[in-house]
Order: C-alpha cells, then sequence, then structure tokens
C-alpha cells in the first residue's frame, strides 16, 4: 500500500495524466500487429492519429520526436472528421466525437486501425482500448474481438496488464 | 625413526602411497578448480537466463506502468531460494517494483549499474535492459543471487571427492603392501643371507632366488661371491696349514743348524786361541832360534875367514875350496835367519796409521835397485799420486819385495819391464805390480805367499822363500788382500787392497 501511494505520489509529480496517455499510446505500437497490408512498405511511418478535441498538447509530439519501430519513424496526425483519415495505424478519438463513438467505429469498420479513447465503455460499445482512469492511475481495459476485427494482433503481455472486455459475452 | 632408517618394506609401501596420494590431490585439485570456475560460469549463466525472461515478461508492466503486475512476475523467483533480490527500474532509473516487498538498504540499488553480470561482495548480480524486440528501452530489471548454490554443489563434491581420495588412498596402501613385496622380499632374503653369513662366519650358506631381474642378477652375483670366498677360505686354510707346518720345520731346523754352528763356533774360538798361542810360540821360537842361531854362525864364519887370511899357505886348493863353501853357506844362512827375524818383527810390530805416497815410495825403491846394480837397465812404469792408508815402514817393506822381486825375476829379459798403478778389482780399489819377467805357473798361485815356498831354485834367481810370506802378513795386518796371476815366461802381476 505504501508502495503503491508512493507511486501515485510519484507519477502525479512528475507527469499528467496526457503526459502518461501519451507515452501509452506511443507504447502501444510495441505490443501491436498490424496486417501486411496496413504496411506499405519497411519505412512507411507509423501514423498516431488523434481524431477531435486533442488532449495531449505537445506531449504526444514530444513522445514519439526522434522514435522508430523497426525502420519505421513515428508521425502525429491530427484529424476533425473521421472522413479525413487516409492513413492511420493507432487513433485516439478525444472529445467531443468520442462520447457517441459507434457512428466513427462504424466508419471504420474493419480497418487495421487500433482505436483508443477515454470514453465512458468504449470498449463495451466496439472500441478496442479504452483509458481508465482509477484512483490517479491509467489502467487499460482491451476489446480483442474488436482487434481481432480489425486484422490486428495484440500481444498477451499487453492483455495480462488490461482488463478484457467481451462484450459479446464469448 | 629417520627416513632412511626405515624398514624398506615400510619405505616402498609409504612411497606409493605418498605418490599416489600427490596425483590424487593434484587431480582433485584440478578438478575442484574447474568445477568452481564452471559452476560460477552455468550459475551466472542461469542467472542471465532467468533475467532474460523475467525482462522479456514484464516489458508490458513497465510500458503501462502496471506495478501490480510486475511484483506478481517478480514473485515468482520466490521458488529460487538463492535469489536475494529483484529490482525493476523504470526508464528513468526508478525502482518500479522489487522483490522481496520488505526489502531495503544496500541489497536495493539506487540507481541501475551498467549491464551485464558479475561477481561482487559475495554475491552474483545483474543488470538486465528491459525492452521490447526493435524498440526502445522500457527499464532495468536488476537480479541478486548468492552463490549458496555453487558452494552447496562444491561441498557435495568435495565430500565425493574426500570419499573418492580416501577410498583410493586405501586401495593404494592395500595394493602397494601386496606389491612393495616383489622387490622388498629379495633385498630382505639377501640381507637375511648376508647377516647369516657375517654373524656366523658361515660363508656355506646361499640367498635363494625369486625372479631374473635385476635383483635375481644381484642375489646371483652374491652367491658367486660366497662360492668364491668359501673356495678361497678353504684354500687359505689349507695353505696356512701348510705354512704352519713350514715353519714349524724351519724352526727346528734353524735351531739345529743354529746348534751346529754354536758348536763348530765354539770349536773354532778353542781352535783360533790354540792356533794363536801356537803361532806366538812359534814365532818366538823362530826369534830365539834365529837369535840363538847366529851366534854360532857368526863364530862358523869367522874362523873360516881366519883359516883362509892366516893359513892359506898350509891349505891345497880343495882344502881353500871347501872354507869358501863353508863361508858361502854360512853367510847364506845368515841372511836367511835375518830375514826370518824381519817376518818375525812384522808379526809383533805394532801399526802406525798415516798417509803415505806410494808413488813416492816406488820411485825411491826404484832408483836404490838402480845405483846398487847399475849395469842392468830396466824400465820402471810408476803412476803419479797413488796414496793410501797404512803404516809407512811396512808399506816400505812390501813395495820393497814386490818390486826388488820383478827387477829379479826380470833379469833375463832383453828388454824387462816393470809397472806399478792402480787397478779396478772386485768394485774396489786395488794396487798393482806387474812385470813381464819369468812368471809362473798358476797352478802354484798358492804356494806363493808360504814360508820357505820357492818355485825357482836358487841357482837360477838367488832367495829365501821369506819375503812374499812377510808381503802377505803386513797385508793382512792391514785388513787388506794380496794375490797374483801369471803364466811361465809371460810375466806376473801382484795385486794388493789395503
Amino acid at each position: 500500500m505504501l508502495v503503491c501511494a508512493a507511486r501515485l505520489g510519484a507519477q502525479a509529480g512528475r507527469a499528467s495524466e496526457a503526459q502518461v496517455k501519451a507515452v501509452f499510446l506511443f507504447n502501444f505500437a510495441q505490443f501491436v500487429d498490424w496486417p501486411a497490408e496496413a504496411v506499405p512498405d519497411s519505412h512507411a511511418p507509423v501514423v498516431i492519429g488523434v481524431l477531435g478535441g486533442d488532449p495531449f498538447g505537445a506531449f504526444l509530439d514530444a513522445t514519439v520526436r526522434g522514435e522508430h519501430r523497426g525502420a519505421r519513424p513515428f508521425e502525429v496526425q491530427r484529424f476533425q472528421r473521421v472522413e479525413d483519415i487516409t492513413r492511420c495505424d493507432i487513433l485516439f478519438i478525444g472529445r467531443p466525437v468520442g462520447d457517441r463513438p459507434e457512428e466513427i467505429l462504424a466508419r471504420l469498420k474493419n480497418r487495421p486501425i487500433l482505436t483508443v479513447s477515454d470514453a465512458d465503455r468504449f470498449a463495451e460499445r466496439g472500441g478496442m482500448i479504452r483509458f481508465v482512469t482509477d484512483r490517479g492511475r491509467i489502467r487499460l481495459q482491451i476489446n480483442p474481438e474488436a482487434a481481432e476485427a480489425a486484422r490486428l494482433t495484440i500481444s498477451s503481455k499487453l492483455l495480462r496488464v488490461a482488463e478484457v472486455i467481451t462484450p459479446t459475452g464469448r | 625413526m629417520a627416513l632412511r632408517d626405515w624398514p624398506i618394506k615400510r619405505k616402498l609401501t609409504a612411497m606409493l602411497v605418498l605418490i599416489s596420494g600427490l596425483v590424487l590431490l593434484l587431480t582433485s585439485a584440478a578438478f575442484a578448480g574447474y568445477q568452481y570456475w564452471s559452476l560460477r560460469r552455468a550459475t551466472r549463466d542461469a542467472l542471465s537466463v532467468r533475467g532474460r525472461i523475467i525482462a522479456a515478461n514484464s516489458t508490458a508492466s513497465l510500458a503501462f506502468a502496471n506495478d501490480a503486475d510486475a511484483r506478481e512476475l517478480l514473485s515468482a523467483l520466490r521458488a529460487d531460494p538463492h535469489i536475494v533480490a529483484a529490482v525493476l527500474y523504470d526508464k528513468g532509473g526508478h525502482v518500479f517494483a522489487r522483490y522481496p516487498a520488505s526489502i531495503v538498504g544496500d541489497l536495493v540499488p539506487a540507481a541501475p549499474g551498467p549491464d551485464g553480470y558479475r561477481f561482487e561482495r559475495g554475491l552474483l548480480i545483474g543488470f538486465q535492459p528491459v525492452e521490447e524486440t526493435g524498440s526502445q528501452r522500457l527499464g532495468t530489471l536488476y537480479l541478486a543471487s548468492d552463490l549458496g548454490a555453487v558452494y552447496d554443489t562444491f561441498r557435495l563434491s568435495g565430500v565425493i571427492g574426500l570419499a573418492v581420495m580416501a577410498v583410493a588412498l586405501l586401495a593404494a596402501y592395500l595394493l602397494s603392501r601386496v606389491l612393495q613385496g616383489t622387490i622388498s622380499q629379495p633385498i630382505l632374503a639377501l640381507a637375511e643371507t648376508a647377516r647369516a653369513v657375517s654373524t656366523r662366519q658361515d660363508y656355506s650358506v646361499r640367498a635363494s632366488r625369486l625372479g631374473s631381474d635385476e635383483l635375481g642378477v644381484l642375489t646371483d652375483a652374491f652367491n658367486q661371491m660366497l662360492g668364491r670366498i668359501e673356495d678361497q677360505n678353504r684354500a687359505l686354510t689349507q695353505s696356512q696349514d701348510e705354512l704352519q707346518r713350514y715353519a714349524a720345520d724351519l724352526e727346528r731346523r734353524v735351531e739345529e743348524r743354529t746348534h751346529e754352528l754354536k758348536e763348530r763356533n765354539e770349536s773354532l774360538r778353542r781352535n783360533a786361541a790354540e792356533l794363536l798361542a801356537a803361532n806366538t810360540e812359534l814365532d818366538a821360537f823362530a826369534y830365539s832360534v834365529s837369535h840363538d842361531l847366529r851366534a854360532p854362525l857368526r863364530t862358523i864364519d869367522g874362523f873360516s875367514q881366519v883359516l883362509l887370511e892366516d893359513n892359506a899357505a898350509q891349505l891345497d886348493e880343495a882344502g881353500r875350496e871347501s872354507l869358501h863353501r863353508v863361508r858361502a853357506a854360512s853367510q847364506r844362512m845368515g841372511t836367511l835367519i835375518d830375514d826370518l827375524l824381519k817376518l818375525a818383527r812384522v808379526t809383533r810390530a805394532e801399526i802406525r796409521t798415516e798417509d803415505v805416497d806410494l808413488s813416492g815410495m816406488a820411485r825411491d825403491i826404484a832408483a836404490e835397485l838402480q845405483r846398487a846394480t847399475p849395469e842392468r837397465q830396466v824400465e820402471f812404469a810408476i803412476a803419479p799420486g797413488l796414496k793410501a792408508r797404512g803404516d809407512a815402514r811396512l808399506l816400505r817393506v812390501v813395495l820393497d819385495n814386490l818390486l826388488r822381486n820383478s827387477w829379479k825375476y826380470t833379469a833375463k829379459q832383453p828388454a824387462p819391464r816393470v809397472e806399478f798403478g792402480p787397478v779396478e778389482a772386485n768394485g774396489g780399489e786395488a794396487f798393482m805390480v806387474r812385470d813381464n819377467g819369468a812368471g809362473f805357473d798358476m797352478k802354484y798361485a798358492d804356494k806363493l805367499f808360504g814360508v820357505f815356498q820357492r818355485l825357482h831354485s836358487a841357482a837360477e834367481f838367488e832367495g829365501t822363500g821369506v819375503g812374499l810370506a812377510t808381503v802377505r802378513r803386513i797385508i793382512n795386518r792391514h785388513g787388506g788382500r794380496i794375490w797374483a796371476e801369471g803364466a811361465v815366461d809371460q810375466g806376473a802381476t801382484f795385486y794388493f787392497t789395503l
């Protein structure tokens, strides 16, 4: 308990929630595998997209700057509308669009994009990963079925540190 | 007991056990060293494998800040009691999770050290990078293990090694007890034989031969030596007995001979004494007779002369002739008596030793002879510088006699020659007087020096036969020797030493 409290303090002290989330978004790239057709070539950038309101400010750009996944650099793109999304690997759906994700998710259906949001019950509603803030800590909820449907493979390691949500009750 | 005084059996056994012990010890030490080294390496490798597995599993925990998951992961290390500490550091080097949960202090480094596994302060520690493949580093895993595993294994193999060594040494000891016999047995047998020989003086014992190796050869040689000693001993004893017999015999003979010699000596001494007495008596007798004979002889000669001078007219030719003969005979008898008296004097005279110039003396005598008979021409060859020690008066008698003899007996020589000189005789110095006169027959060489012994008639050469006897007496009294060589008409040589 003491250690937990210390950790909370430390996390709060050194990084804001937005900062932690930005790092998490970046880290997802290491624990998720995309289908081959989603990668145009080995040097194509890994695109992290932000749809709607951007809670990260400069943190996300700072986090990915200079980083690579293999030979692929990271790139941050911001979209206002879902129609604007051309190529994207990880998509954070911010507010206010995130409050009604079904519509967006329907538009993205079957595209190999890892969808992330902090919207309520995002995973249960067809999203792939949800950030849950629990007593000052960021927790993950993952819906593997949704990822599977988009032909994304989520590492078992990632699943282990997350809460697995199965909306179909399978 | 000093090592060199140990019985050979014990020496051999000790040697074998020592060698096998040393071999075992070295082997064990080498093996233990190798085992220690390989155990440490194996332990390090095992820890590094474990570290890599945990690191691979903890990537997500670090990436998504799930420390509960990380702690759970680390708690799996409970299965290994030798792991004393495990710590996960995040990207920034801050402690993220630790095992065991309560651990503090030295065992938790404040910040991660350089990557890698190493032995430090009796612990095996390692810093393992935590990263997902092909991506940036997420953090560091720290593991610390005590070396209990190494020591446990090491202790176990040490116990096994000691047990093996004990068994091997025991086996080596037992084996050497058996095997040393092949070397020590023949040596002991030899030693036993040698002791028997030296204590009992019994050379008939023999060492038994147990093999045909060098010791067998030694045993054979030893036995041969004993045989030879025995033979020599026997021969020695025999010759000793023989020698003793000879010695006894010799002793007896020496005793006999000594006794005989003593008797003979005794009789000789008696004879000598008798002879001396007789000689003295004879000398005295000769002296007194000669002396007493001179008075009547002088009377005969004197009155014969008176008769011839005063009454010559009254005598006829035959009477005068008879008287002349009486006178000649009495004068000859006078000379004879003088010579005999001289001989007797020589015998009695005391010898006064001095240096004598023999050469000068010979020259004087030669000159005297020449003066007395100037009509004779005799060649004298007198070696110069001859010297001797003796009585000058007596030595003059010797030289006078010898030279006068030579003068006399060369009278009928056309070219008479008389020689006096030194000569080498029997390795010593001698003198000689040589002439080329009438000489003598070597048959009579012994008789030359006898009194009244004459080899020539008075008609041929006048003389009394006393001169050489006198010479020999003088030479004898000087401790010398005289002898002569010659042949009829070939001259004579007289040799003498002083």
